[in-house]
């Protein structure tokens, strides 16, 4: 096959993946805490022989999107969203995680965890622990979870060391590789819940363009198969 | 093709949804029925180039890389522990419960459930029984010939008689808290046990220890509040049809393919 078929197949293949992004995106559109991704193409150019150079489209870069997702409102004591650019710290057997999702509730013993059962950590590094007796506790914006004037702990906010990436895990987490930092400028709300930040109008126009412009690569492998019976049956005659 | 099983795990999240929203709007009337709400949360993400990657022989890496998620998967159906109304009823035994705790019962196995619903009842023996039929713990019997019964914020329970001006006590009723009451088991008629993760009961008197107080002639409402459910349902159908439009889309780039030859 010639260069333009496989030009033509790397685009496939990234319209491919990024279908799976929308799809997935869509499918979380109801998951709090959830960041929507998109997909970039990249121009991956090979020099071939005698001076010219081929070009390739590659969809290898994410884009997650960092806007705020609107906040519910649950009423739950223990229902957290964050305000601002800032990550919940999960303690997990993995290592430490961040998290948007605020959906919290106390474990058998009093430890704040999540609904997967980790223990969420406060700005030291320790699980935040909620005495049985406590039945209204308080969270103020900075993260003091208090009892009437009684403080008992501060739930840590942090965020990726600037310029380190975040990699996506189940259960709503990301993974810091190059470490955190507290984010004093972001505020815990108590009793909403940030919804996921997908936007559907944008995630719906996108999946028709990708099916578009798939459909248009098809057409075009389509012609160019023609075109190539066409000559091998002239060569031949 | 992945982008159709993603979708399908989207729909099965929104329809898990519609679920929880149509057993809350069902038990709108229930006594002491709190609202549940779905959760999820995204599954496993597929490494296709990893970030960090060297990308030139200059020790130049990928920044961001490309992680493909696989879809959605519910990851709790939490109870909302609101306080739901308080209406007046004037039973005598009929018992709300203000702020944090259970009743208990003792079901026929011997075992013990939690329940916040307060429509106690006598039964024929006298004893303090639920709507179901089981005797509330610690028994208490009713004597016979008691003209009326008074319970007070305490869960102290007080017979009058005939002739006697001062009522007497004939039993105590505690309240059973949880260090994690979202932890409980549901099994239907209002009751709950205890599990793993609520912890074991702390059962005390009504007022102590964080509890709530007691409140005799009333009842508590469910907490399901409707205008959110209400936009809630709406939310989970149209999430849904957006699952089947992917769904959908990706079926036609399959036979764009397959017309290709």
């Amino acid at each position: 096959m010639e260069a333009s078929g496989y030009t033509t197949l790397t685009r496939q293949s990234g319209l491919m993946n990024e279908l799976r992004v929308v799809a997935n995106n869509i499918a979380n559109a109801a998951t709090t805490g959830y960041r929507q991704e998109g997909l970039i193409f990249s121009e991956y150019v090979k020099r071939i022989g005698d001076g010219a150079s081929l070009s390739m489209a590659q969809g290898n870069i994410r884009n997650p999107s960092g806007i705020q997702g609107p906040l519910g409102q649950t009423g739950g004591r223990l229902d957290m969203a964050i305000e601002g650019d800032g990550y919940f710290l999960i303690e997990t057997p993995a290592g430490e995680r961040l998290t948007r999702a605020g959906n919290f509730t106390l474990s058998a013993v009093g430890d704040l965890v999540t609904p997967d059962g980790f223990r969420v950590l406060d700005a030291g590094g320790a699980p935040v622990f909620v005495p049985p007796d406590i039945t209204d506790p308080g969270i103020s914006p900075d993260g003091t979870l208090s009892d009437g004037d009684r403080p008992l702990a501060q739930i840590g906010i942090v965020r990726p060391i600037e310029g380190a990436d975040l990699l996506r895990e189940d259960g709503v987490m990301f993974r810091a590789e190059g470490g955190v930092a507290p984010a004093p400028e972001a505020r815990i709300l108590q009793g909403f819940l940030e919804a996921s930040n997908v936007d559907p109008i944008g995630q719906i126009a996108r999946m028709i363009e990708v099916q578009r412009a798939y459909e248009m690569g098809q057409s075009f492998l389509d012609a160019e198969n023609e075109r190539m019976m066409n000559a091998l049956d002239t060569f031949t005659r | 093709m992945h982008a159709l099983k993603i979708a399908a795990t989207g729909m099965a999240a929104q329809q898990m949804r519609v679920e929880t929203i149509s057993n809350n709007l069902a038990n709108m009337s229930t006594t002491g029925y709190n609202a549940r709400r779905a959760e999820f949360a995204d599954l496993h993400y597929q490494q296709l180039a990893r970030a960090g990657t060297i990308n030139a022989a200059d020790g130049t890496v990928l920044p961001t890389g490309v992680q493909l998620g696989l879809g959605v998967r519910p990851s709790a159906i939490s109870v909302d522990l609101a306080q739901g109304s308080l209406s007046a009823t004037n039973g005598d035994l009929d018992l709300a419960i203000e702020g944090a705790g259970y009743l208990e019962v003792t079901l026929p196995s011997g075992q013990s459930a939690y329940t916040r619903d307060g429509a106690l009842k006598r039964s024929a023996e006298g004893l303090i029984v639920n709507s179901e039929g089981f005797a509330v713990a610690p028994e208490i019997t009713i004597p016979e010939d008691a003209r009326s019964i008074s319970i007070n914020a305490e869960g102290e329970v007080f017979a009058f008689f005939q002739d006697e001006p001062e009522a007497q006590s004939i039993g105590q009723l505690n309240l059973a808290g949880f260090s994690n009451p979202k932890g409980l088991e549901a099994i239907g008629s209002n009751l709950f046990l205890e599990t793993e993760a609520s912890g074991a009961p702390n059962v005390t008197t009504a007022g102590q220890e964080g509890l709530g107080t007691l409140r005799q002639g009333y009842l508590e409402d469910s907490s399901v509040d409707p205008v959110r459910e209400i936009t809630e349902l709406i939310e989970a159908q149209r999430g849904y049809e957006m699952n089947a439009k992917v769904i959908t889309a990706a079926d036609q780039m399959l036979s764009a393919t397959t017309q290709v030859r």
